[in-house]
């Protein structure tokens, strides 16, 4: 019967409810007790008993109408019982992953005081698992910028609603091809056809995915417009302060005045007013002092109506302003002179002395031991490092640059060609230079028969190896050695964190440095906490961070440290939505026309009827019958 | 003198009569004047004399003029009986029909003993059993008796109307007026004791009191009755339209009772058991011209 193409019954095993007819019966006749009520005479009574018009077959269906009115409510009560259904579309699939997109501008409300992206997909999910048949199983997942699979294939109801309940939006943009592959590898274990995708749409137009199913994508309504901080950034400025760089764009339909408010450690530093074009962004700068380390707040308040809150705020840290502390040993001439010339550095040791002790941000030099030194950022000069000396050996038959890597930031600006090198560092017998990538080396400068100059990025620290000495050279007389200096402080500069500072995004923050083995609790803007430990060298690292807000590191409930995420993401808050998805062998989905059609549970309306049911049938038994006309 | 009415309604009793609709008369001497030739002192009209007439009604001045023979003739005075019948089964008991009937009875009994004329009065309790009953009397001297007698009857039994008209005529001669006091709700054939009371001389006046509850029943559930003097049981199921048949049976019997006293020269008349006396007595009876 549940197999009819118009609908069926989800709970058919409930049809003994009918046998109940039998003890309502029996109990009416026996519990039908009528109170007594004297009167004068029955002669009257009588009378109208007997005429013809009281026992017309109507009225002695109206006398028992109270035991019609009882089956016919027990009979509603059984068949709501039941559970049935109207079908809601010939395609029915037995098993069905629902995918639904929890990303940041799913938040987006449509009007001013309507509902978000992310309630439409769930109250539209809601309906699906009401409507579910008992041979129809539905598998939720969420995505944000990583998939989270809520429940496995059930047609739990009440499981899919709890699961669906707690799915809440993550101010980070969105992954489909995280999603779609995981999904791909849950129909390996249980093989379906279809699957449902809701979304507004706000991700790349092209995944790099190969489709081995069905997508049906349900695209969501767009949401109203929107402004928000796509980009925060602090400049070191020349005068030992920071420039704060922020960028305002808005969604296609997005266009009005906002104000900009800059909040520094939670005190408001400077405000500025301004008119968002559409489509345009609007960007500027403020100035901060960079005496001391500063948590910077950014408030957008968008005059107009806003549909994205997650974007209005944004958050930077931004150290002390302070000089790189340099460590070049006095041998190194031509260093120390280029150095000379480079505003913001203490350089070590100095010229009347020569003391050069504690950590520096950046080491140059030509001796071996100098690389023991303390730094973030290390720069060897005309010595193979230990670690590669199984690859490259040294050789004093000259060489000359082959090419070298032009975009890398510390060779920008720097002419080599017709360098004259000296020394001839080359690759040992069967060595390569895939075998200083398996180190985790990148080679800058080729010469004619080994590297130049390699560059290795660990998580704490940056290595520059010129593998040969700059002396035995042309380069200290090149225009570029002064720029090649300048670059290499920059990257010190850099890596230390003077030069720059961006906002944290949301998604995993930046690693965090602390005690080592220190056992810390992280709070989240959601107030929840999370308990973490730091690695041996005091490194707190894989901290997820999903909303947007400060997350305050507590050392036995004492604050020791905060850092803020924020979204930041141009295309979150740009609220834009593709219309058709291009997978791999370009092949398109296109966003679906029509919504799912669910099967349309009768129960609440047989629920309904049976209300009424009960309702007529005290209001025409339990009334003062002159209301009856 | 009597509680069942006040000194206000006795005062204005003591100037109203009975005006039946009929002439029913006994023969006995009385104050009702026949339409036949009497022998009282009041004059009536003249007639031709015809051979064997009495000559002392002769009028001889007439004679002396006219010489010819005229005869007066005088209007005959005689006796009305006033019957009084108080249907006192249980069903009475109900919602003051009793406490109404009363001093119904009591102000017709009144009216009679004022206007010397013979009041006999009956109430009816079990059925079977003769009614209670007040022998004829006549004149002021037989209102104690006649108030007492009233004020003594209590609503017990299940008489039934017909039986207790059978049971008066038992007992009762002569003509007048029959004052029936009842709910007139009895499963009896009150045509043949109209009929009854029709050929023994007397006009019935029936006056009907129902109580508010059987005027416009307040039923509003599924309810077992219960008749009050037999305690049969009926069962019904409250419906608007089964409350419009009752009332349609309830004017059916009020439209039957008033045609079955009409076509016997009698009136009826239905009142609700808290209606007062008063206003029954002189509103309604009175605009009816039940009494003058």
């Amino acid at each position: 019967m549940d197999r009819m193409n118009w609908g069926g019954f989800q709970a058919l095993s409930h049809l003994w409810l009918l046998s109940l007819l039998a003890p309502l019966v029996l109990f009416y006749f026996l519990k039908l007790k009528r109170p007594r009520a004297e009167i004068p005479s029955l002669v009257l009574w009588r009378q109208v008993l007997q005429d013809h018009r009281v026992n017309s077959p109507f009225q002695k269906f109206k006398r028992n109408l109270l035991l019609l009115l009882q089956i016919l409510l027990l009979l509603f009560l059984v068949l709501a019982a039941l559970q049935p259904f109207w079908r809601g579309g010939p395609g029915k699939h037995r098993r069905l992953p629902v995918l639904v997109d929890c990303s940041a501008s799913m938040g987006a409300l449509d009007k001013p005081g309507g509902i978000s992206r992310l309630a439409e997909a769930k109250r539209r999910v809601r309906e699906m698992i009401d409507g579910l048949s008992s041979d129809q199983e539905l598998c939720l997942i969420s995505f944000d910028n990583t998939p989270r699979k809520l429940t496995g294939f059930t047609n739990n109801k009440r499981l899919l609603r709890d699961a669906l309940d707690q799915i809440e939006t993550a101010d980070v943009p969105s992954d489909l091809e995280q999603a779609l592959r995981l999904v791909q590898a849950l129909g390996r274990s249980e093989p379906f056809d279809e699957v449902l995708l809701f979304s507004d749409g706000n991700f790349p137009p092209r995944v790099n995915f190969d489709l081995s199913f069905k997508l049906n994508y349900q695209r969501l309504s767009p949401a109203g417009p929107n402004l928000g901080i796509t980009a925060l950034s602090g400049q070191r400025a020349a005068t030992s302060g920071w420039d704060v760089f922020v960028q305002i764009e808005g969604s296609a339909d997005a266009e009005g005045n906002a104000a900009v408010e800059l909040f520094q450690d939670g005190n408001s530093m400077a405000s500025e007013r301004i008119t968002v074009a559409r489509g345009r962004a609007q960007r500027m700068v403020f100035q901060t002092k960079g005496d001391r380390a500063a948590s910077l707040r950014v408030q957008l308040t968008p005059d107009g109506f806003d549909s994205l809150a997650a974007d209005n705020t944004a958050y930077l840290d931004l150290p002390e302003s302070r000089p790189l502390r340099v460590f070049v040993p006095k041998s190194l001439v031509s260093y120390r002179r280029a150095l000379q010339g480079i505003q913001g550095i203490q350089l070590f040791p100095q010229e009347t002395s020569d003391e050069a002790s504690g950590a520096f941000d950046l080491v140059m030099s030509d001796r071996p031991q100098d690389m023991d030194i303390t730094a973030r950022t290390r720069l060897s000069v005309g010595f193979i490092p230990p670690e590669l000396q199984r690859y490259i050996e040294p050789g004093t038959n000259g060489s000359s640059v082959v090419d070298w890597r032009r975009d890398a930031p510390v060779l920008q600006h720097v002419e080599l060609a017709d360098l004259v090198v000296l020394d001839q560092p080359r690759y040992a017998a069967n060595a390569g230079e895939g075998d200083l990538e398996n180190l985790g080396y990148e080679v800058l400068i080729h010469g004619q028969h080994g590297p130049l100059l390699v560059r290795k990025q660990d998580s704490d620290a940056l290595r520059f190896a010129l593998l040969f000495h700059s002396d035995r050279s042309t380069l200290p007389y090149r225009v570029g050695f002064p720029i090649f200096v300048a670059n290499v402080v920059q990257a010190a500069l850099e890596q230390a964190g003077l030069a720059e500072a961006l906002a944290n995004r949301t998604g995993v923050l930046p690693p965090l440095t602390l005690a080592p083995q220190g056992r810390y609790q992280i709070q989240t803007p959601g107030q929840t906490v999370e308990s973490v430990t730091a690695d041996d060298h005091g490194i707190v690292s894989g901290v997820a961070a999903p909303q947007a807000g400060y997350y305050s590191v507590l050392e036995n409930g004492a604050l020791r440290r905060r850092a803020g995420a924020s979204l930041l993401s141009p295309s979150e808050t740009a609220l834009a939505g593709v219309a058709q998805i291009e997978f791999n062998e370009q092949l398109q989905v296109a966003a679906a026309t029509a919504v799912v059609k669910t099967d349309w549970p009768l129960w609440p309306a047989l629920l309904l009827v049976a209300l009424g049911v009960m309702l007529v049938e005290w209001w025409f038994f339990q009334k003062k019958p002159g209301g009856w006309k | 003198m009597t509680t069942l009415l006040t000194n206000s309604v006795l005062d204005r009793l003591q100037r109203l009569r009975i005006r039946p609709a009929g002439k029913r008369t006994s023969r006995s001497r009385g104050e009702h004047l026949s339409g036949k030739g009497g022998t009282s002192t009041e004059f009536c009209d003249y007639r031709d004399y015809t051979p064997g007439d009495d000559t002392r009604f002769v009028d001889w001045n007439i004679f002396a003029r006219l010489h010819r023979p005229y005869l007066k003739q005088f209007h005959k005075e005689e006796e009305r009986h006033v019957v009084l019948l108080i249907d006192a089964s249980a069903s009475m008991k109900f919602e003051g029909k009793l406490n109404l009937a009363k001093p119904l009875a009591a102000a017709f009994g009144m009216m009679g003993l004022l206007n010397n004329e013979r009041v006999s009065a009956y109430a009816s309790h079990q059925a079977g059993d003769a009614p209670d009953r007040l022998p004829p009397c006549r004149g002021r001297a037989s209102l104690r008796t006649m108030f007492q007698f009233i004020e003594s009857v209590e609503g017990r039994g299940d008489a039934t109307l017909d039986r207790a008209v059978e049971m008066l005529l038992r007992h009762h001669s002569g003509r007048g007026v029959c004052v029936i006091v009842s709910d007139f709700l009895t499963f009896g054939d009150l045509k043949r004791s109209f009929n009854m009371l029709y050929a023994a001389g007397l006009e019935p006046l029936g006056v009907q009191i129902l109580s508010p509850q059987e005027i416009e029943p307040d039923v509003t559930s599924d309810l077992r009755l219960v008749d009050s003097e037999t305690q049969e049981t009926l069962d019904i199921s409250s419906s608007a339209d089964l409350l419009n048949l009752y009332q349609e049976y309830r004017h059916g019997l009020e439209n039957d009772l008033a045609l079955l006293c009409r076509r016997r020269s009698g009136r009826f008349l239905p009142v609700s058991s808290v209606t007062p006396v008063e206003s029954v007595l002189f509103d309604q009876l009175r605009r009816r011209g039940w009494i003058e």
